[in-house]
């Protein structure tokens, strides 16, 4: 296609909110182009086992990160690339819980959603884990019954698993083997080939080198471009043009240093929480309501490292191995009332020797000979955290800043402090954790305090003076603009949001198809 | 478990088989890399500072260094960023050099000498001040002393892990990234799809 024919849709960004759709809107016989801000890799043969080597993964602009808890980007929460964040994604996918999406109605505080879990998402989940090859225990402990099986089994457990299993017998906290987007046997992809079942490699978070695990450069991009989708890397959007009824008919973006414009009926803006409020406030779009940038929310994610005698090679094994969901609610645990709203999942980790050190460096402050003899102590290294839900503040939000980047765009400023409830949940969480870590037997135990995962900058909802898309994804102000990623979720969720962003991403494909299929 | 006596098990590793080409290649390469001796963001005088404090922060034997504040001034240089900074530090490079003059102003405020003129101990005790945020000077009244720390020991410790050498050092041997049989089946039957 060239920029003067006009597309069906233009995709801008794709990761997990991009992808799906893409490749849906392709396989319906619609003429779609994505535009990728970052590169178009072949991991298995560009992906370096090294941290420092694989820094190209992460959306390394610089951003401004204000408030009590300034939240940390680039490899903390944020990729580029073909296939986005799920490039270093730990591939963990948990289902959210139907109570999730109900918390104002539980609660009397933050958002519900404007949807219905086993009407409106559970039907996109079970696709969705059958397509990426999720393995994962059948029958799940926590949450609605399964309809259907995951896939494959559960990956081989770590030593951080074995410990928080451990530990948690102990304190009376039951586990189980967490859901992974990562292959315990091999599995043919459509567009793509055969994907290897995972080695153990243990550095999802720096790009899986065989295809183990399903981010989209191995699924659903491979997929979409097999169904003629196309899909330009290296492409930065940085505007659009608009007819007099609002309209958008084409999108300006930068590659190799020249300003083109891609024609189109209609745009799927799928940039993330960051990049998407921010190139709608560059443009002054789709704002009537005032959200765009507003209720930002960050997951609730305190880390306990501990050392234990044996060795735990914290680096082997697909690093989220072990969950347990019995802090979903303040009042699971008999043994650990709460107070707070929302809950949380408790999950081990192992973790890559620069990731640990820098940590270390930042959550120890240790140098000199102290930071040798802690490192030293690596190989015994293993973690524990949680991912837990966040409310909507006013004080929390993202803006233009007066600084200008490399191309002249403004750079996004980012304001976070955690309120009440999360330093409620996140004491709560803390205590539980050392206690499990001490019945496992770790010493020098010590906290890192982190959120990640950006969220809720575009939020959906059923009254346009209160948010930017509709249930279905659709602007308000923009009738054929949508937006697929993780700004519209109303709430933070006390789940990892990449399953849930693929899943709505699916949802706001058939939406639009649907539409098209009652106006022609 | 780890029962590898060599005193080189990474370097040995990148002579086998069990190493994938691009993992070879990457740390190689950083092995190959010579440690900069004419900084390009730096002037001379900084550099040399910054390298003093590079060895209070990670001491290290003579006989096998890793470059610190080299890859510092290359990135500055460059003018790439880790993604993010915090809202009230000013840009990478700005922060440095305030520090650079700032640790010179505290070594002249408690010692009546320069930074570079003062003991390992003297040395290591004005660091500790600037992450206590109580080192004296009027650099610290514009730069918060604490969170510029924070993001200095991050980045030198990151640059110092990510080094062979170093890795050797706490019995890291991850790059081992070569599974047997390598790459099983996807281009062949990527082939046989057509």
């Amino acid at each position: 296609m060239t920029n003067n024919d006009i597309a069906d849709a233009v995709v801008i960004g794709t990761g997990a909110g991009g992808a799906p759709l893409l490749a849906r809107l392709a396989m319906a016989g619609l003429k779609v182009v994505a535009l990728e801000a970052g590169k178009f890799w072949k991991a298995t043969e560009d992906f370096a086992t090294d941290e420092r080597a694989q820094d190209f993964l992460f959306w390394n602009d610089e951003r401004l990160s204000a408030g009590n808890d300034p939240m940390a980007f680039g490899r903390n929460n944020s990729g580029t690339g073909v296939g986005g964040s799920t490039l270093h994604y730990t591939a963990y996918t948990p289902r959210l819980q139907p109570d999730d999406l109900q918390l104002r109605t539980d609660f009397g505080v933050g958002e519900d959603w404007p949807l219905d879990y086993h009407q409106d998402i559970e039907p996109y989940y079970d696709e969705l884990e059958a397509f990426l090859g999720v393995s994962g225990p059948s029958p799940y402990r926590w949450g609605p019954a399964r309809r259907t099986a995951y896939r494959y089994g559960p990956l081989p457990v770590n030593a951080a698993g074995r410990l928080m299993e451990q530990g948690c017998r102990e304190v009376g906290i039951q586990t189980s083997p967490a859901a992974n987007a990562a292959l315990s046997a091999p599995q043919f992809q459509e567009g793509y080939g055969w994907r290897s079942a995972c080695t153990n490699r243990g550095f999802c978070q720096a790009g899986c080198n065989n295809g183990a695990k399903a981010s989209m450069d191995v699924t659903f991009i491979p997929l979409a471009i097999q169904y003629g989708a196309e899909v330009r890397a290296e492409c930065f959007v940085t505007g659009f043009e608009r007819d007099t009824s609002g309209h958008i008919t084409g999108v300006v973006y930068e590659q190799n240093g020249e300003t083109k414009q891609q024609l189109t009926r209609n745009v799927f803006l799928c940039a993330g929480a960051v990049e998407t409020p921010r190139l709608l406030l560059i443009n002054d779009l789709a704002n009537r309501s005032g959200q765009v940038g507003r209720n930002l929310m960050a997951h609730t994610a305190l880390q306990i490292w501990g050392e234990f005698d044996d060795e735990t090679v914290p680096w082997r094994g697909i690093p989220g191995a072990i969950i347990s969901e019995d802090t979903h609610r303040a009042n699971g645990l008999a043994n650990y009332p709460g107070d707070f709203v929302g809950g949380y999942l408790l999950q081990s980790i192992g973790v890559m020797p620069v990731t640990y050190a820098s940590q270390m460096a930042r959550g120890r402050a240790l140098w000199g000979q102290d930071l040798h003899d802690a490192m030293s102590r690596y190989r015994h290294v293993a973690g524990i955290n949680i991912l837990g839900e966040c409310l909507p503040y006013a004080h929390n939000y993202l803006e233009l800043s007066d600084e200008k980047d490399s191309r002249g765009l403004p750079k996004p400023r980012v304001h976070f402090s955690m309120g009440e409830n999360e330093e409620q949940l996140t004491s709560h969480a803390n205590q539980i954790m050392r206690d499990i870590w001490t019945a496992a037997g770790a010493r020098n135990i010590w906290a890192f305090p982190r959120n990640a995962h950006v969220i809720g900058t575009a939020r959906m909802g059923t009254d346009p003076d209160l948010a930017v898309v509709d249930p279905d994804g659709r602007s308000f102000d923009v009738p054929n603009l949508y937006i697929s990623d993780n700004s519209t979720f109303p709430s933070a969720l006390s789940v990892n949001p990449a399953l849930t962003i693929m899943a709505l991403s699916l949802r706001t494909a058939d939406k639009f198809l649907n539409g098209l299929s009652t106006t022609h | 478990m780890y029962e590898n006596t060599s005193q080189t098990p990474v370097r040995d590793l990148l002579q086998s088989d069990r190493v994938t080409p691009a993992t070879r290649t990457a740390l190689t390469e950083r092995l190959a890399q010579p440690p900069v001796t004419e900084p390009q963001f730096f002037t001379q005088d900084e550099f040399v500072r910054l390298q003093r404090v590079c060895d209070r922060l990670i001491p290290q034997p003579d006989d096998e260094r890793v470059d610190l504040a080299g890859p510092i001034d290359e990135r500055l240089a460059n003018g790439t960023t880790n993604g993010w900074r915090y809202n009230d530090l000013p840009n990478d490079g700005e922060a440095y050099r305030l520090f650079l003059t700032g640790i010179d102003q505290a070594a002249e405020a408690n010692y009546d000498r320069p930074f570079d003129a003062l003991t390992d101990e003297q040395q290591a005790d004005i660091l500790l001040l600037v992450q206590q945020g109580e080192a004296p000077g009027p650099v610290w009244q514009q730069l918060p002393a604490d969170r510029f720390f924070e993001e200095l020991l991050a980045e030198v410790v990151e640059v110092f892990y990510s080094h062979p050498m170093a890795q050797e050092k706490i019995g890291y041997t991850g790059m081992a990234d070569q599974t047997s049989p390598p790459a099983p089946l996807l281009h062949k039957e990527r082939g046989v799809e057509h």
